[in-house]
């Protein structure tokens, strides 16, 4: 440790002491805020999720809590079940009284709860976890009222990172096969509108059912019009079947693919020969010192890397939600405290750090007026107006040995590029 | 459209073949078999290890046999793998459906036809992995027949429906001209006064699960080399197979034939129309309107 790190890590210590004598006097006034959390605790890796969010609201409990007041999480179990979900829901809307809610994990589950609990009690909800691209037509459709967030990054990232790939190597036109699910759909659908946006003409969009016993007439149809390259939002299984019938038949093997075909079972069906010009991109975790001193907290904290999925988005989802809580004041209102995430993740705000001293230090900072840039797990959070965050990305290929990445996009770019195709 | 036309030749042949194994068996043994397609798995898969025990013995014989990807080994492969396939036909006919038939009516034989398919492709993914497999990696170009309208056809898929066209009229032979024959049709028209004649039942039957199961690895090694081979043929290919044996009217081989072209030909040519996520609905729509209009099938016969 340098004299540097010492110092500041005397200070929040000062600080933290300081705002614990605070904490203690309003505990004195038995002084309690609920929040909730609904998430699949019966799963395996649901449990480290829910884990985790205790964890941040542990953190901030030692550092005095939420505008004077301890916070306790309500923790209720969704069973990956919509209506165990909505229920679970219900009960801490309604019998708890909270403000906030975090989850759910699943997009089926996140979505009844913010549609039939959330949005009509005025409650805001925080997502981990939830993907689907659902949730950001129901905000542009003015659904959510503002009171929908989630720390996951759409399919949106994924696409505007292929459609980044074609516009550098100058493609103009090309052809589109995604699988006929709902991930599939959501990456069909918003990469077409982004190489639009780009210029680029899409030829052809297919869907490709699962266990179709051939997709020959699927390729036929892709192949019609003639395109330069060819984007597959598709799973190894049919992605297989459609390249090489696809390269068969004469197909272009200028290919960009999405995170599913990142797999060594692709690459030795297909052959890597027929790979060379194939690009891939991928969703990664920020390389920035905040990510790097969550990975030493939570290791330091449960004894082993935070492996499992969504548990950066999940501390970041809790905190921000605090943060908010803090920034919104005692007794505000599911509206107020949506509307003071901007004011904690201002990309020109003081930044924070992303544990119990952050969250001190917050507290000084945003008591005085001020704003804050929360700097977590997951990088820089910053929501769009729909609630949505974007996340780096990797571009990478095949090689001999499996497979490489070729670049990292950083979140700015990412956003950066986003901004620049609307 | 031409080239939907094309593909749907193509693929339809391969239908076609496992289409017959099942129309007969459906006609003589009297039940839909929903395992009939797993036998397509077996010989695919049997194909394989043949083919890679003959590449290895013999190296010489893993050479393709140009244009094609078809190598001597698989093609020798085929002719065991469709003796492998035959034997598991009759194994479980043997073990499963003899005696289920003997205590059981058609209904409980369905039933019976579903848990062997759901066993048998178990097997197959516990023995091989669910992985996709290739008899070749190599890609081999589809050959450009006509530049405008821009026609592509593969080697393979060529190879396939002439091969399965040959198949098709040995066995058309085989069943109008020999005595063998005649007692096949004579058990499916009625077993009780077919064996009054003088033909032994059991080897009758014996006879329709060789047939059928030699079919079925015939069609199983021309979808593995045409497309891929994974344990889950047998699910994928089980409805367009039973939806040509239905068009084509229950027992009848020639029925079956056409079906299976009707199925291949309407699935590519939907895509023509329709927008691609609603392709699987189109051989059931076919179904349905045939059924409608000829409720035996094209070529069936109404039985008491």
């Amino acid at each position: 440790m340098n004299g540097n790190s010492m110092k500041r890590a005397g200070f929040a210590a000062g600080l933290a002491a300081g705002l614990m004598t605070l904490g203690n006097a309003a505990m004195a006034q038995d002084c309690t805020t609920k929040i909730g959390a609904v998430l699949p605790t019966s799963v395996d890796w649901g449990r480290p999720i829910a884990e985790t969010a205790q964890y941040v609201v542990d953190q901030v409990n030692e550092v005095g809590g939420v505008a004077g007041c301890q916070i306790e999480m309500v923790l209720r179990d969704s069973q990956v079940d919509p209506k165990v979900g909505v229920d679970a829901a219900k009960a801490l809307v309604d019998l708890d009284g909270v403000k906030v809610l975090l989850g759910a994990v699943s997009s089926g589950v996140s979505m009844p709860i913010l549609t039939s609990v959330t949005v009509p009690a005025g409650v805001m909800q925080m997502s981990c976890c939830s993907s689907s691209s659902a949730f950001t037509t129901l905000s542009e459709e003015g659904k959510t009222d503002g009171l929908w967030f989630r720390t996951f990054a759409t399919s949106g990232v994924q696409a505007a990172t292929g459609a980044m790939v074609a516009k550098e190597q100058g493609i103009t036109s090309i052809a589109i096969m995604y699988k006929n699910d709902d991930w599939g759909q959501d990456i069909g659908r918003i990469i077409a509108e982004d190489f639009a946006a780009l210029g680029i003409t899409v030829t052809g969009s297919v869907a490709l059912n699962d266990g179709a016993p051939s997709y020959r007439a699927e390729v036929t149809e892709a192949l019609r019009g003639q395109p330069e390259a060819l984007y597959l939002a598709l799973y190894p299984k049919e992605g297989i079947a459609a390249v090489r019938e696809w390269i068969s038949l004469g197909g272009t093997q200028k290919m960009i693919v999405a995170n599913a075909l990142k797999s060594d079972e692709f690459r030795d069906s297909v052959g890597l020969q027929f790979l060379g010009d194939t690009l891939g991109t991928d969703t990664a975790s920020p390389r920035v010192a905040s990510a790097d001193a969550f990975v030493t907290q939570y290791t330091d904290r449960f004894g082993g890397a935070p492996n499992g999925p969504g548990l950066a988005n999940s501390y970041d989802a809790t905190m921000i939600a605090l943060l908010a809580m803090e920034a919104a004041g005692a007794d505000a209102t599911g509206d107020e405290i949506a509307a003071a995430i901007p004011r904690v993740t201002d990309p020109n705000g003081t930044p924070i750090t992303a544990d119990g001293a952050g969250f001190a230090a917050a507290v000084d900072v945003l008591k005085a007026g001020g704003t804050v840039q929360y700097q977590g797990a997951t990088g820089n959070v910053r929501f769009d107006a729909n609630g949505d965050v974007s996340a780096p990305a990797v571009i990478w290929g095949f090689t001999e040995d499996g497979i490489e990445e070729k670049r990292y996009v950083s979140l700015e770019e990412v956003d950066a590029f986003i901004a620049s195709m609307n | 459209m031409i080239q939907s036309l094309l593909d749907g030749i193509l693929v339809g042949s391969i239908l076609s073949l496992g289409a017959i194994g099942l129309t007969m068996a459906m006609h003589m043994l009297r039940f839909a078999n929903f395992a009939h397609a797993e036998l397509l798995s077996i010989g695919a898969y049997a194909a394989l290890v043949f083919d890679g025990l003959f590449s290895a013995l013999f190296p010489p014989l893993a050479a393709a046999i140009a244009p094609l990807s078809l190598t001597w080994a698989l093609s020798l492969a085929i002719i065991i793998s469709m003796a492998v396939t035959a034997g598991s036909a009759i194994l479980v006919d043997r073990f499963v459906f003899a005696r289920v038939r003997a205590i059981g009516g058609e209904l409980s034989m369905v039933f019976a036809s579903f848990g062997v398919a759901l066993v048998l492709r178990n097997l197959i993914s516990l023995i091989f992995g669910l992985k996709t497999q290739l008899y070749s990696q190599d890609i081999v170009f589809a050959v450009v027949i006509s530049a405008d309208p821009l026609l592509l056809v593969k080697p393979d898929q060529v190879f396939a429906l002439v091969a399965a066209l040959v198949i098709m009229l040995i066995l058309h032979l085989v069943l109008s001209r020999t005595t063998l024959g005649y007692s096949l049709r004579a058990v499916a028209e009625n077993p009780t006064l077919a064996q009054v004649s003088g033909i032994r039942l059991s080897r009758m039957i014996a006879l329709i699960w060789i047939i059928g199961g030699g079919l079925a690895a015939v069609a199983g090694v021309f979808y593995g080399l045409t497309n891929q081979i994974s344990p889950v043929i047998g699910r994928d290919l089980v409805l367009p197979i039973f939806a040509a044996t239905i068009v084509g009217g229950i027992g009848s081989i020639y029925g079956a034939v056409l079906g299976g072209f009707l199925v291949g030909i309407a699935s590519n040519l939907a895509l023509v129309i329709l927008p691609s996520g609603y392709s699987p609905a189109v051989p059931f729509l076919i179904i349905l309107a045939v059924l409608l209009i000829r409720p035996n099938g094209l070529f069936g016969e109404a039985r008491e």
